[in-house]
């Protein structure tokens, strides 16, 4: 056992700690009844209880989540056709120019989609709200869709779709039936992506909400700034666990992924 | 022109950018009902016949046609033909039946049609009882034989085979070089087989097409084609064979190695430079005097049925002898051949130009 624990593995042990001390502290003091971060007084259930008496924050909760699922799903179709279309493109040059102005768009700061989506919307003329929001959610995911989905279609055998043809398939037929089942794994790790990035995307967020809408991640930041109160706390904790649910949800599915490859990929 | 063919290429050529073309003015016939084999190195345009055929690809220029029709511009899903990949591209999310029943669904057909037929092709290729199987389950032995029933379940008029025994090991590739045969006399349907195997085109071929740099060499029987091949590459590419250059002293006489012997080709120019083949299996050993040729023994290998000496003569041409009596390395023998073992070839001698009539 000794000879196991190496430097390596105590620096690693060490950075978790360091990453996640935070986190569990502020869980931990969600369950204080004393009111305040720094003096543990005894076990309580009142902030959550104030948690779930806030429909304020309720409707934001349910805010957040349609927009969410609405954006990872309406990315995710788009992104699956963005992925298509690299994949098909026919001159090398095309192909590596859209998959450049695709990964800029993941690497570029937050806050420069955001202040540049506040500019777009203003100057169209699109409100600031729940459809503002959802665009820019939709703009932010589908880039990442792209990346999730491309690699299944790259590792995927081009025979077959020369044998569905063989077979008698249209575009059509060789699509539904080969190409998307084939990257399914893909496609569902692309959802359950852009479902954590809109999630918890506060930035972007932040530049294109109006009045009257908000969203949970914009919503504990102008309530931190208030002052501090342990609902916030529990209503991070709850944010968090969800969050870990849809970590381990994607977990499961790249395993899947990894399971049908060794098959799909041989040559 | 006579209905018994199937496919017919007309000119065909099929050239990539400003590359030099893949198929350089093919023509050709194929009947119903045969075994044919393309055989030839890669890249000698095997693949792309197939492929032209199928309708993955678009001849360049020239023109295919199929029973008659111009096949010219119709898609691969209209067409009465069914491959079998040589890396099978069974669809890794479906299993074995649905594998097999996929041509089938996408006709519309019936669930009990469909059911019937995909059973009665599993069985063709002794797969009963695997319907339910996954394909990543499945050995590559059985991952092809769903790919030859997935094909056949459609009832091609041409099923075409892009080197499907190539990932197999040696004796599942006999075993499978059979079971194909007799697959296709069960089926009586034409086969295009493809392979760069010379022993597998031998074995299982009604007619072989041999393949250079885009150019149909030489097409026949396997045993013409081995007998008789028509020029160097074609004597070199069928079996191992000895290529000597030689010279047409006269109507059945050729000099080679010094030496003057009597054959069976005419029909060649008085003293008409050519190459001449002799098989290594159709060189006896004797002794120097008896011998028709003496050489003397470089090195000799155990092959299992036979040993392989290879021999140099007095001229420096080397020769290689497949037999079973054993001779010691450095040893002088004779070698005995019939004047039916030389086969003369004209030099740089293609299709057009044959001369040398037996």
């Amino acid at each position: 056992m000794r000879k196991k624990l190496k430097i390596s593995h105590l620096y690693l042990i060490v950075v978790f700690l360091i990453l996640y001390t935070p986190i569990f502290y502020l869980i931990y003091y969600s369950f204080n009844s004393s009111g305040t971060m720094h003096h543990f007084e005894g076990f309580t259930l009142d902030w959550y209880k104030e948690v779930f008496a806030d429909t304020r924050l309720l409707i934001i909760v349910l805010n957040t989540i349609v927009i969410a699922l609405f954006s990872a799903a309406i990315s995710t179709i788009i992104g699956v056709f963005g992925a298509l279309a690299i994949y098909y493109a026919k001159r090398k040059q095309i192909k590596n120019a859209l998959l450049t102005l695709n990964n800029v768009l993941i690497v570029s700061p937050d806050v420069i989609i955001g202040a540049s989506f506040l500019i777009l919307f203003t100057i169209v003329g699109i409100q600031l709200g729940f459809t503002s929001v959802l665009l820019s959610h939709i703009a932010f995911s589908v880039p990442i869709v792209v990346l999730m989905v491309l690699p299944k279609l790259q590792e995927m055998s081009p025979t077959l779709v020369d044998a569905a043809r063989d077979l008698g398939a249209n575009s059509w037929d060789v699509l539904t039936k080969v190409i998307l089942p084939y990257i399914t794994p893909g496609i569902f790790a692309g959802f359950f992506m852009a479902l954590t990035y809109s999630l918890d995307d506060f930035a972007v967020t932040f530049f294109v909400t109006g009045n009257g809408f908000s969203t949970l991640s914009v919503e504990i930041y102008s309530r931190a700034r208030q002052g501090i109160s342990l609902s916030i706390n529990a209503l991070s904790t709850l944010l968090f666990l969800f969050t870990i649910t849809l970590v381990i949800g994607y977990y499961f599915i790249t395993q899947r992924s990894q399971r049908s490859s060794a098959v799909g990929g041989r040559k | 022109m006579n209905d018994r063919v199937i496919i017919r290429f007309e000119h065909v050529t099929k050239q990539y950018d400003d590359d030099p073309p893949v198929l350089d003015d093919v023509s050709f016939e194929m009947e119903r009902g045969k075994f044919y084999t393309l055989l030839g190195p890669s890249g000698c345009g095997k693949t792309t016949i197939l492929r032209l055929i199928a309708g993955f690809i678009e001849p360049t220029k020239g023109n295919i046609y199929f029973n008659g029709k111009l096949m010219n511009g119709v898609p691969a899903n209209k067409r009465q033909v069914n491959t079998v990949f040589q890396d099978y591209a069974l669809f890794p999310h479906l299993n074995v039946f649905e594998n097999v029943a996929f041509g089938l669904r996408i006709k519309n057909l019936d669930k009990k049609t469909i059911e019937t037929k995909v059973r009665e092709a599993l069985r063709f290729v002794n797969l009963e009882g695997y319907e339910n199987r996954e394909i990543h389950e499945m050995s590559g032995g059985q991952r092809q034989r769903v790919a030859i029933a997935r094909a056949i379940v459609n009832e091609p008029e041409v099923l075409l085979l892009d080197e499907p025994l190539s990932a197999l090991d040696l004796k599942l590739r006999t075993e499978m070089q059979y079971e194909l045969r007799e697959l296709q006399r069960r089926l009586g349907i034409t086969f295009i087989f493809v392979t760069h195997d010379q022993e597998e085109a031998l074995a299982m071929s009604d007619e072989i097409f041999v393949l250079n740099k885009g150019k149909i060499e030489q097409r026949g029987t396997p045993k013409d084609i081995y007998d008789e091949p028509i020029n160097r590459f074609v004597a070199d590419f069928i079996g191992e064979s000895n290529i000597i250059p030689g010279k047409m002293l006269a109507d059945f006489s050729v000099e080679f190695a010094g030496k003057q012997f009597e054959c069976v080709d005419h029909g060649f120019e008085p003293n008409e430079p050519v190459d001449i083949v002799i098989r290594p299996e159709d060189l006896e050993i004797t002794t120097r005097e008896q011998g028709k040729l003496q050489v003397r023994v470089d090195s000799i290998l155990f092959r299992g049925v036979h040993y392989e000496l290879c021999c140099y003569d007095d001229n420096g041409n080397e020769w290689l002898v497949h037999s079973t009596k054993k001779a010691e390395v450095g040893e002088e023998i004779g070698l005995y051949f019939e004047p039916e073992a030389i086969h003369v070839m004209r030099r740089v001698e293609t299709k057009e130009n044959r001369g040398g009539e037996r």
